[in-house]
């Protein structure tokens, strides 16, 4: 009982000793640092932390103060996410939460914490189209593309180029189906039409008989959401083999240099990928940079996304002048497509035209963003074709 | 301000432990009293998140719901669903003792998670179900909060006020004879398998109404909420550690696991930045740690089980004798 209570007291002690010590603008940075993302966590919260860095180095918030960003683990799970993020609201009174990196913690974390406290909470990894839909007040914002938007841009980029008529395989997954549903409704939406759709289960030795319904239809085209290493692979090689269609559209898990290993480049001339793009902007090369400086990798998964929702969220604190309740306004203003831009790592520059009371447009190293009335992002997207031994863009996918 | 945030974070924290101590008080009908080795808690606590989260909720597309009952109604459907779920599983799985039971409810539980994740008509798959209503929710902050810790206070208070009644009674008394002699309690012609399944459903049914009060306060349920780790072997972790057979040791259990859980991040957050993320990683160390000390030193938990029986000498000699030898896993003795 006196260990207890002696090991309550430090735990006080140094609680107060470190709020005491910095009085600097906190913000959350809610990471799943255990649990099943927990090989990508780290260079995602270092991302962040390179964004944070860099404010702090140019002239800090609210005329010179330190933003401070103070670490969480939700574990990727609703349970931990919740507790984390109370605590960060509550006891370590942040103005803003960066994360939680899993759409479930999200889901659970705006709901149950961030709305009610009336905090504004940008997320770099949650895909989820739930997200979209949350009763939030406007304080929910992502820097990463909802899963349903890849399906529908996809949908749309096929009818600009004249494919009229296609058929769609998708692996039974959560992956697979929720792509071939958001490009189903697109397609046939816009005018186009499905002539077969058909799920299909992994590691099959043959999908002849699936592809043969599929090709009864009468399209030339198949539109396949699976993964290019595993059975995404075995289709396209067998339709290939027995002619069943003559063009090919994956989605981004099929941008793998598997099939033109395993296939040959000269196979695949009317095979073509989507697949997210770090547009290859100015932004992203001054991130890259930055982050490879850092001895980071910025190729890692979601990296651009979690320096943009650290960066936003330090232009939020910003202008709202460290106001809890305005943050989310802000931060709404700050990526809109209206003003001057302002790209990844000039905070000096954003410091300046805030000063000067002008509009700031950011424009990320994931892509400019430009949040739309439910905080999601466009996100940017791109067709890719076979090049020699690897994908080259054929066109932007809009 | 500041003192509002502490305030805010402890009504939190009541709340979570509220729930977690129902889940816990469910387990120890089973495992305490009852000596079956449930470790598919998060099964049924799923079915009751969802069975709620359905009805309740409002229309979504690609989904079932729409019903949009009241949510009293979802959580008492919470618990006929999580019971009439474990009613046929107990019927076919209760024939097998201790580790065997316990192996066929992991896959039981493994089934029940994987069914919510890939039939997305029914449960929304992997995007799961958010939009679940809360009682009390256009409160402000603190006082939703507030209120929705009354309502956990009230069910958590009706669930171990039932338990302890029962426990009491002579229900209780066989409950405890099958646990720790079952061929004694058969020679004086008690139905085992009848009780065992009873004791089997009535647990179940109350993880089905955590997991529904769970889902509401979080307002949304996704297959991530219902993962083994979190769902599972952390209820087994407080109800071991804070003495099983006893429901005030249960609750003890869950006060001292969750508290030492999330106040110990306010420790390892002061450690130097480079240790930031290592850090988060002691918290699950110290806990494993925890377990094992309690294990090594004191098996029968925090606050063990008392012997309840008052009408005989002998009864009690024989139930401790038995205790004594059987601990800490009462069922393997018989």
């Amino acid at each position: 009982m006196k260990l207890a209570k002696i090991l309550m007291a430090g735990a006080l002690a140094t609680t107060a000793l470190t709020t005491a010590a910095m009085a600097d603008v906190k913000v959350g940075l809610l990471g799943g640092i255990s649990g099943p993302i927990a090989a990508m966590s780290p260079s995602m919260i270092a991302a962040s932390k390179l964004a944070i860095a860099q404010v702090n180095a140019q002239g800090g918030v609210l005329g010179g103060q330190k933003l401070e960003a103070i670490l969480g683990d939700s574990a990727c799970n609703p349970q931990n996410g919740v507790d984390a993020a109370t605590k960060l609201v509550n006891v370590e009174q942040i103005v803003g939460l960066i994360g939680p990196h899993c759409s479930g913690a999200v889901l659970a974390v705006a709901n149950s914490v961030t709305i009610p406290a009336g905090v504004a909470l940008i997320t770099p990894s949650g895909t989820s189209p739930e997200i979209t839909g949350l009763d939030d007040g406007d304080k929910v914002f992502r820097t990463v593309p909802s899963d349903d938007y890849q399906g529908r841009a996809l949908a749309r980029t096929l009818l600009a180029q004249g494919t009229k008529k296609v058929a769609v395989a998708y692996l039974n997954n959560d992956y697979g189906s929720g792509l071939a549903g958001a490009f189903k409704a697109e397609f046939t939406s816009k005018g186009g039409e499905v002539a077969g759709y058909a799920a299909h289960e992994e590691g099959k030795a043959s999908y002849r008989s699936n592809l043969a319904e599929l090709a009864s239809g009468g399209a030339d085209t198949l539109v396949i959401f699976d993964y290019g290493d595993g059975t995404g692979l075995t289709i396209l090689r067998q339709s290939l083999e027995n002619g069943f269609f003559e063009n090919f559209v994956g989605g981004d898990g099929m941008k793998s240099e598997a099939i033109i290993k395993e296939l040959g480049a000269e196979n695949l001339t009317t095979f073509t990928s989507s697949s997210p793009v770090g547009e290859a902007s100015d932004s992203n090369a001054k991130f890259t940079k930055a982050f490879t400086e850092a001895g980071g990798s910025a190729d890692a998964i979601f990296a651009t996304t979690s320096y943009d929702a650290a960066f936003l969220m330090a232009l939020g604190v910003e202008i709202a002048g460290g106001d809890k309740a305005k943050v989310a306004a802000a931060i709404a203003s700050a990526s809109n497509g209206e003003g001057e831009k302002v790209e990844a790592g000039e905070w000096k520059k954003a410091l300046e035209l805030i000063k000067a009371g002008k509009a700031i447009d950011y424009q990320g190293a994931s892509g400019s963003l430009d949040f739309n009335a439910k905080g999601d992002v466009p996100g940017s997207y791109a067709l890719f074709k076979v090049d020699g031994d690897s994908f080259s863009v054929k066109t932007t996918m809009k | 301000m500041e003192l509002l945030g502490y305030l805010n974070y402890a009504v939190y924290m009541a709340i979570f432990i509220g729930i977690y101590a129902i889940l816990a008080l469910a387990l120890n009908i089973q495992w305490g009293f009852t000596g079956l080795f449930n470790a598919g808690v998060a099964g049924f606590f799923a079915v009751g998140a969802y069975t709620s989260a359905i009805l309740t909720s409002a229309a979504a597309e690609g989904r079932l719901g729409g019903y949009e009952l009241p949510v009293i109604v979802g959580w008492l459907a919470s618990m006929l669903a999580a019971g009439a779920i474990a009613w046929p599983i107990g019927k076919i799985c209760l024939r097998f003792r201790s580790d065997y039971l316990a192996i066929a409810t992991i896959g039981i539980a493994e089934i029940i998670r994987l069914v919510i994740k890939s039939e997305g008509w029914l449960t929304g798959g992997a995007r799961g179900i958010s939009k679940i209503p809360r009682p009390f929710s256009d409160f402000e902050y603190l006082y939703t909060q507030l209120s929705y810790l009354a309502l956990v206070m009230i069910a958590l208070f009706l669930v171990y006020y039932m338990i302890e009644r029962q426990l009491k009674a002579p229900w209780g008394r066989m409950m405890r004879a099958i646990r720790d002699n079952e061929a004694a309690a058969n020679a004086m012609g008690k139905n085992i398998e009848a009780r065992r399944l009873q004791a089997f459903v009535f647990g179940s049914a109350i993880m089905g109404l955590g997991g529904a009060m769970l889902a509401h306060y979080y307002r949304s349920i996704t297959p991530e909420a219902i993962d083994p780790m979190i769902a599972t072997f952390l209820v087994w972790i407080m109800l071991i550690l804070g003495g099983s057979g006893n429901n005030k040791g249960a609750i003890l259990g869950v006060v001292v696991v969750w508290i030492i859980w999330s106040m110990s991040e306010f420790v390892t957050d002061s450690l130097p930045a480079e240790y930031a993320i290592k850090a988060k990683y002691l918290r699950i160390f110290i806990i494993g740690l925890l377990l094992q000390l309690v294990l090594r030193f004191r098996p029968e938990g925090i606050l063990p089980e008392t012997a309840k029986s008052s009408t005989s000498t002998s009864d009690q000699q024989t139930s401790n004798n038995n205790k004594g030898e059987a601990e800490p896993s009462p069922a393997q003795s018989a």
